[in-house]
């Protein structure tokens, strides 16, 4: 396991910038032996393992109820697995003492498929609100908004509410806000569900351009055109299981 | 650290406006209890400042019989003058006890002795005690000698009523105190409870971006400690608007009791309406905060 932690020191804070490339492969998400057994007996994950490369483009399919949010929480800390090992950006998120979950989530960034933006803050506001309650200092703030905004194509509704904005445009500002910090991971969790097709389209390019840019990506989806066009890596689970695991559609092909 | 105190601070702030009847009415009430325990600490240290002016007068007096002898007068005065709680004995004369009692009735008023053509003032023994309240077998001693003493005047009775009407005061004081403050509290906690309600949204994302604990928690705890600190400065504003008013009858009633807003009293009110204040409204949050907001 030396090799999913090891390469992790010094480059807590934005060291990646500038820092030279191991030859290593370096190992953004991994999940040994894990199960998730819920307080009233639900039995979410069944001893999966799952490990995602750094720089990697993984689509994670399965219908509903088959452990994919369940996943996706445990990579966030929301929950805490009952066995096995979470590995996310260094940190062994299955041991974290919850003081140094906020160390934890400043290294990834959370896509959800209802934005979960705030509706009383503009679009700059809501970018700049992740940096400011993390202590950044103003300066800072400044330039990592602006860079954010364009790099997901709002720039030009920076002063608007997310009332004022379609669908497509909300999620760009959300996936901007989980860019801000500039992590490592970026975890969507059924990104395009609330859009339609020609606007999930443009985000699954956005997330893709993000992911060519070096950001190890992550997504749970049931979009199946997508997947099937992609020919990406697809991690496919049911009844808490891993069933499929291979570059390919969103079904198995045959 | 500046940028979480401004980040904290301003979002307490807004908290406040945002919030604003609930935080009006958490501020009125934290008001209203600084008022009256301002009011106590006046009237408390008012009481007690007439009770050292009243302690520091009373004495024991024995009136003597006429024409004892000197001798006799001496000897007792010695003997009184050696019991451990006696502080000072002074013998006054006839004369001096006339002359005392003129200077009393002060001017304008009619003289009667004048009338009475004789001095029909007792001489007298006066007994300062050390501790007023322990008088222990001074008036024994007094009286032990036969034909000395014709009678012992003491002032004991209206320094115990002062003493026990202090305590009551004090103790009823604190009661009341102690109830408008727990709903103060209560007030201050469901204010800001409120004001978490309201930014639910807001902690969540806050939690998902990675903000830490204190990020979460201070802004709230501040929000709470302006209410207390908006109660104080309402509270110390009417003080000093009522200063002047309460310290004319405080004279009127008390007269020489040196009752009022000396510098030491306004100070120490000061002191405890702003302790009181910011410890209610930061206890009020952290408790607010605690209860709501677990990980």
């Amino acid at each position: 396991m030396a090799d999913l932690t090891g390469p992790d020191e010094g480059s807590l804070d934005g060291g990646r910038v500038g820092a030279p490339r191991r030859t290593l492969p370096r190992v953004a998400v991994a999940l040994r032996d894990v199960s998730m057994v819920y307080p009233n007996g639900r039995r979410a994950l069944s001893e999966v393992d799952l490990v995602v490369p750094e720089g990697a483009f993984v689509f994670l399919v399965g219908p509903s109820g088959a452990g994919k949010s369940t996943l996706i929480r445990l990579l966030v800390r929301d929950e805490l697995a009952t066995q096995g090992e979470v590995y996310v950006a260094g940190h062994e998120v299955s041991r974290l003492a919850g003081r140094d979950v906020p160390r934890l989530r400043r290294q990834i960034g959370i896509v959800f498929q209802d934005f979960k933006l705030l509706p009383r803050k503009t679009v700059r506001e809501n970018v700049a609100f992740a940096l400011e309650v993390t202590g950044a200092a103003r300066s800072h703030i400044g330039p990592a908004v602006d860079r954010a905004l364009a790099l997901v194509g709002i720039a030009a509704q920076a002063s608007q509410r997310p009332s004022q904005l379609s669908g497509g445009e909300q999620q760009r500002t959300a996936i901007a806000r989980a860019m801000v910090h500039d992590p490592k991971v970026i975890i969507a969790d059924e990104p395009t569900g609330n859009l339609d097709p020609l606007i999930s389209w443009e985000i699954i390019q956005l997330l893709l351009r993000i992911n060519a840019m070096g950001t190890t990506v992550l997504m749970a989806t049931h979009n199946a055109d997508v997947v099937t066009a992609l020919r990406k890596r697809v991690v496919a689970l049911e009844d808490g299981v891993v069933v499929r695991d291979e570059v390919g559609g969103y079904h198995r092909d045959h | 650290m500046i940028h979480f105190l401004v980040f904290s601070v301003r979002r307490a702030a807004e908290g406040l406006w945002r919030n604003r009847v609930m935080s009006l009415a958490a501020t009125v009430t934290m008001a209203l209890m600084l008022v009256l325990l301002a009011s106590l600490v006046i009237l408390l240290s008012g009481l007690q400042a007439g009770l050292e002016l009243v302690e520091s007068k009373v004495e024991i007096r024995a009136e003597l019989h006429e024409g004892v002898p000197q001798e006799r007068v001496d000897a007792l005065r010695e003997q009184v003058a050696a019991l451990p709680e006696v502080e000072s004995v002074a013998y006054v004369s006839k004369d001096e006890a006339l002359a005392q009692f003129r200077a009393q009735l002060g001017e304008g008023q009619e003289d009667l002795t004048e009338v009475v053509g004789s001095n029909p003032l007792p001489a007298q023994l006066v007994v300062k005690l050390k501790d007023p309240r322990e008088f222990g077998s001074v008036r024994g001693t007094l009286q032990e000698p036969l034909g000395v003493v014709s009678r012992v005047v003491e002032q004991q009775s209206n320094v115990d009523r002062l003493v026990s009407i202090t305590g009551l005061l004090r103790t009823v004081g604190i009661i009341v105190i102690a109830l408008v403050g727990l709903t103060v509290l209560l007030v201050v906690v469901n204010s800001i409870r409120m004001a978490l309600m309201s930014r639910a949204d807001e902690i969540e994302i806050m939690r998902l971006v990675g903000a830490s604990d204190a990020f979460v928690r201070w802004p709230f705890i501040f929000e709470g400690l302006l209410v207390g600190l908006l109660g104080a400065v309402i509270t110390l504003a009417l003080l000093s608007l009522a200063a002047g008013p309460i310290a004319q009858l405080a004279t009127a009633i008390a007269g020489q009791v040196p009752i009022g807003f000396g510098d030491r009293l306004s100070s120490q009110v000061t002191a405890v309406v702003l302790a009181a204040g910011l410890g209610l409204g930061g206890f009020g949050a952290w408790l607010s905060v605690r209860t709501y907001l677990r990980r």
